[in-house]
């Protein structure tokens, strides 16, 4: 297991390889120059110019490429060519919202949905299984941007109970941290719930046509034990599999909800950088999350060990 | 599962114990600081060196911390501001300024002569108005500690309006050890001098700005007029929330999380203004005035008649009407230099303005563009899609111009893009282009020098580059003129002959409200492209 584990963690390096290339040519290759856009609409073109050879953008790619790589390899993810701000630094100040954010939104979906799956699947056909699948199919539907100004209109607007936009780090306090993440937390959490209970549902529906459930069923286990300890539990590769890929595409998620509920985080940090054509950022934060992607799969294929003992890794 | 007494009390106990933990912070975010603002302003503050580039963002930090020598009143009219005193010599080529007593940076060193000449001196290199006033200087000599002169070499009446102007860049003042940065690198240090002083260690880019009350600063004593006049700090605390989203930003208008949201989109307007609390105004009355540039380097605009085509072919009122949609908040406009504004002359308007039926207008276009010599190849227009006004005004644009018979190829990209495109002077199947669209603020579009867009210098001009040595003859002439009936005499000769050259397409003015608590807030000041916060004053 160890040294798959290092074998997998080695394997990062030429991931992050491919996508620092890829990342670096896509950001250069496509139109937009930063220093058009520092200049402003009133700037001479001389003055572009000059602006332009102070960022060192006039300089070949390769050698732009280059410089970047290396210094990315000494763990300088580089300066924002506009607030002349470290990389490090930004994603520092916003890395705890968009982890806040995900954390809550992926603890209220996985809770909700896996509860909605096991009762779905345990009542398969009956009016509360359909009830359940429909919701999973509206929480598919509907654009997160569509439930957040619902959200907000009941939530804020007319019942006051909650802010509109906003963030508290958790130092301010559990609950200004907490009433600030619920509405973003909800609507973006609707689609994983919809995912996750589906997929609970489906992998609990064959776990329970099993013969040893029977088996368990006959011997007087009771009905919670029985879902919970011998279906859950065997039916739970599927579910982490999925809860993995969610919360790698939460990533995109958080964008739109962060912009929604004006949560100052990463997602917002690198939409900004690329409107601007900020490219520290943007090449920064990329590489951070690929770095990211490839760890939660790795923890994913360790958990799968766990949950299944029968699953190795050579 | 059965509900035991036991879980019963832990869960109550667990909710009181969340509730106790949140009550104090509750009240704590409940209790606002009684002085304090918090503004949604229209975009994020990216660049903190208000000299370096010429973002709006960028102006408003600016003259939040620091000051300006002079400064414009609410009649546009030059007015001192740090300078306490002014001596013109009788043959108007030396002016002599002495500061005003009292004047210091925010990190307690008093302000001298040799900051602001060096402030000078960094501007100019950056800024329209300031190259061309320092063409004409020919020394700017420090007399002592609290007197600095400037000597031309020939009489210059539009000195005191550029270093008052409130056009991007301003002429801000920097200590000298911060204004010694070369022009085209970002300053590093931040210490002005103006009302407020700006609190770096809360500075969060792309979320939020703030700003304390500048406890040492000393206000003129005359009363508040435009950026001149006693600026008055009546708040402790400014805050810049950034909210990306227009919805969000007015829901939290409406509940009060903010008291002042910069930009609110034209169609959330009425639900803003029904709202309780809730105040819209126009603060900025000369507003945008947006242009079509065309490419004067490539055909077919490289011709007079297909220039002149496309005039014919644009109709204000179908651009507006799309983009700005309400007429309570747009006109059409016949001048180069912003309707409403001492130079809004609108001479020689005929063939830009619609006062001939849209049918006969077209039929003349096309006769013209067949004079031209137009050959049906592809005309690249460039549109920004993330941008509403843009957007809305380039398609509007691109099918009045397909309706004369010009083949338009829209390139559609965000703003980004456009901004790169723009400055390419290859033809447009090289990576050019034929036309693009944008607008500039009223007050710098009002000043044929201010505004570099007005320049007609051929590859050295503004994108589009148009070359008319008449019209650059004019400008200078404007410059140099003694008085304002002096400048409005040549602005309407400029006019007529920018309208007849086609230097560009004018596509209507238009104003954008600002909404407001307006149950908090009073004192805001009506300001060309600046959101000013002293005089403002939190009374509820």
């Amino acid at each position: 297991m160890l040294s798959y584990i290092i074998r997998r963690l080695l394997g990062v390096i030429p991931v992050m390889l491919v996508v620092g290339i890829f990342v670096f040519s896509l950001l250069h290759l496509a139109p937009g120059d930063p220093a058009a856009i520092i200049a402003g609409d009133n700037a001479t073109e001389e003055n572009v110019a000059r602006i332009r050879a102070s960022l060192g953008l006039d300089r070949p790619l390769l050698e732009q490429f280059a410089s970047w790589g290396w210094a990315t390899l000494r763990g300088d993810l580089g300066v924002s060519m506009f607030s002349n701000i470290a990389v490090t630094k930004l994603v520092q100040q916003r890395i705890g919202p968009t982890i806040s954010l995900a954390a809550t939104t992926m603890l209220v979906a996985i809770s909700i949905a896996i509860t909605l799956g096991i009762l779905a699947a345990w009542n398969a056909g009956s009016l509360l299984d359909r009830a359940v699948m429909g919701l999973a199919v509206t929480g598919f539907s509907v654009p997160v941007f569509v439930v957040g100004y619902i959200l907000v209109y009941f939530f804020a607007l007319q019942l006051h109970w909650l802010p509109v936009q906003g963030y508290m780090p958790l130092s301010e306090g559990l609950w200004p941290w907490l009433r600030h993440l619920i509405l973003p937390s909800v609507a973006l959490g609707m689609a994983y719930v919809a995912l996750i209970a589906r997929i609970t549902r489906a992998s609990m529906l064959e776990v329970l046509a099993e013969d040893y459930i029977r088996t368990a069923s006959a011997k007087g286990v009771a009905t919670l034990p029985m879902l919970l300890r011998h279906a859950l539990k065997n039916a739970a590769v599927p579910i982490i599999t999925v809860i993995g890929i969610g919360v790698a595409l939460l990533m995109s998620g958080v964008v739109i909800t962060e912009s929604v509920f004006n949560i100052p985080g990463v997602g917002r940090l690198v939409v900004d950088a690329i409107t601007r054509r900020d490219y520290p950022i943007i090449q920064g934060v990329m590489v951070i999350f690929a770095a990211v992607y490839v760890l939660i799969n790795l923890v994913i294929d360790i958990l799968y060990c766990f949950i299944d003992p029968r699953i190795r890794y050579a | 599962m059965t509900t035991s007494r036991r879980t019963v009390l832990s869960a109550g106990l667990a909710a009181a114990a969340l509730a106790g933990i949140g009550a104090p912070h509750v009240a704590r975010a409940q209790q606002r600081p009684a002085r304090q603002a918090r503004m949604v302003p229209q975009g994020d503050l990216s660049v903190l060196d208000p000299i370096w580039t010429t973002q709006n963002m960028a102006a408003y930090h600016g003259a939040m911390m620091y000051d300006t020598l002079f400064g414009i009143d609410a009649k546009f009219q030059p007015q001192p501001q740090m300078v306490g005193r002014t001596d013109i010599s009788a043959d108007r080529k030396t002016y002599t300024f002495e500061l005003r007593p009292g004047l210091k940076w925010h990190d307690g060193t008093a302000v001298t002569s040799r900051d602001c000449v060096a402030s000078l001196r960094r501007w100019q290199v950056k800024d329209g108005a300031g190259q061309h006033l320092f063409e004409r200087v020919a020394d700017t000599p420090v007399v002592d500690e609290k007197t600095f002169r400037i000597v031309l070499k020939e009489p210059y009446g539009l000195l005191l309006d550029a270093l008052a102007k409130t056009s991007t860049p301003l002429c801000f003042m920097m200590k000298a050890e911060v204004a010694a940065t070369d022009p085209n690198t970002q300053i590093t240090k931040h210490i002005g001098s103006g009302p407020f002083k700006f609190i770096e260690s809360e500075y969060r880019p792309g979320s939020r700005v703030v700003y304390e009350r500048n406890a040492d600063y000393v206000p003129r004593s005359e009363p508040a007029s435009g950026i001149a006049g006693g600026k008055r700090v009546l708040l402790d605390r400014v805050i810049w929330d950034i909210i990306p989203d227009a919805q969000t930003a007015a829901s939290a208008l409406m509940t009060g999380e903010v008291d002042f949201f910069e930009v609110p989109p034209i169609d959330i307007l009425p639900t803003l203004s029904a709202a309780p609390g809730v105040k819209v105004e126009v603060f900025n009355k000369l507003g945008n005035v947006g242009q079509v540039r065309l490419n004067h380097l490539h055909p077919p605009f490289n011709n007079l008649a297909a220039r002149r085509a496309a005039q014919l072919a644009i109709n204000q009122e179908d651009i507006q009407r799309a983009a700005v949609g309400n007429p309570a908040y747009y006109r059409t406009c016949g001048s180069h230099f912003a309707c409403d504004s001492a130079m809004g002359v609108e001479d020689g308007s005929d063939a830009l303005m619609l006062k001939a039926p849209m049918a006969q207008r077209q039929a003349r276009a096309r006769e013209l563009l067949k004079e031209s010599g137009y050959d049906g190849k592809p005309i690249v227009v460039l549109h920004a899609t993330n941008i509403h006004v843009m957007n809305q005004t380039v398609l509007v644009v691109a099918q009045q111009l397909r309706q004369i018979g010009l083949n338009v190829q829209l390139a559609s990209s965000d703003w980004g893009g456009v901004v790169t495109r723009r400055a390419n002077q290859n033809p447009p199947d090289q990576g050019g282009w034929n036309v693009f669209y944008t607008w500039s603020g009223g007050n710098s579009t009002a000043s044929p020098i201010s505004l570099f867009a007005h320049a007609a210098t051929g590859r050295k001009a503004w994108f589009g580059w148009p070359e008319n040595p008449s019209i650059e003859q004019m400008r200078t002439e404007w410059a140099l003129a003694p008085n304002l009936e002096a400048r409005r005499s040549v602005a309407q000769r400029l006019n007529r002959t920018m309208i007849d050259y086609v230097h560009d397409v004018k596509t209507g003015q238009w104003v954008q409200p600002h909404a407001y608590r307006g149950d908090r807030l009073r004192g805001l000041l009506a300001i060309p492209e600046i959101i000013p916060w002293w005089n403002v004053e939190r009374y509820a």
